[in-house]
């Protein structure tokens, strides 16, 4: 591969630009419909975290690196996993064991509010889910971008644009 | 101080606790508490475990047969998954907790040529 060569895909930037609102509204769909229909937190988290690379696919290093922030995935996600702890000691506030389900009754069978803390735990863990494989993703792009010689580490410029800001010409 | 904090929240969750086990046998559906069954013996015999029984022992007929009126969630997996299964889960969920604390520690040095995305 050339050193110089220019990322500046108008292809690859249009369709991820019209395949990251149904990756993440599909991903969403499974976490939030996990207790009714076939899939769950892991899977939903999983197929919603794809947006990161979408977003890599289309927009790049620095795409990313403006849209989200490392940091906070990684503290979202430890807040999802206490989640997930705290409904399952919603049995131990009640009174009874851990992992009990307390709000089994509130709602009807086949309602996406059914089946109470399955439900609450499914959400948790998809959220956990959705964080923490999107930290990982982003962490493997960041190992990627920053080899030295990689068209994203700041010496080489990858979009028309940049090269007009930083008064390159070629 | 953060020590009074801590003490106070051990005695909170060691009242939960306590009024746990006094309140342990209530009404509520317990998933499986392994009533009706002969472990040993089904683990003795597994040959003898009754398929033809309308109402057979062990924790996989009433995960099939009263999954509905125990959890009431109609994906049964995400029942045994959340329900039937809670630790389960949770040790999986802290598993990729580690993992990813553990990729985070050793591309550490990588990471902060990012300075934190920007």
């Amino acid at each position: 591969m050339k050193k110089n060569w220019k990322k500046d895909d108008l292809i690859v930037r249009s369709l991820a630009d019209n395949y990251l609102p149904i990756a993440i509204v599909l991903g969403f769909y499974v976490i939030l419909h996990g207790n009714i229909s076939p899939g769950g937190g892991f899977q939903g988290g999983v197929l919603a975290a794809s947006g990161v690379l979408l977003l890599y696919l289309g927009y790049g290093f620095r795409g990313i690196a403006s849209a989200l922030n490392m940091e906070r995935m990684h503290k979202l996600e430890a807040i999802g996993a206490l989640a997930y702890v705290f409904f399952g000691l919603l049995g131990i506030f009640a009174g009874y064991n851990f992992c009990r389900n307390i709000l089994f009754d509130s709602g009807s069978i086949g309602d996406l509010w059914s089946s109470g803390t399955i439900a609450l735990m499914n959400y948790a863990v998809g959220f956990k889910v959705l964080t923490g494989v999107g930290f990982l993703l982003l962490l493997i792009i960041a190992l990627l971008a920053t080899e030295p010689g990689h068209e994203h580490d700041g010496t080489i410029t990858t979009t028309e644009q940049e090269a007009l800001e930083r008064g390159d010409s070629e | 101080m953060k020590k009074l904090i801590l003490a106070l929240s051990l005695i909170v969750i060691l009242c939960f606790g306590v009024y746990s086990v006094v309140y342990m046998q209530q009404e509520i559906p317990i998933t499986y508490d392994g009533r009706g069954t002969d472990v040993y013996e089904l683990q003795q015999n597994p040959g003898d475990y009754d398929v033809s029984d309308p109402e057979p022992d062990g924790v996989a007929s009433i995960i099939v047969k009263e999954n509905l009126e125990k959890t009431q969630a109609v994906n049964n997996v995400t029942a045994i998954v959340f329900d039937f299964r809670g630790y389960d889960t949770l040790g999986e969920s802290f598993i990729l907790l580690i993992a990813i604390t553990g990729a985070t520690v050793i591309l550490r040095r990588r990471r902060d040529r990012w300075e934190g995305g920007k």
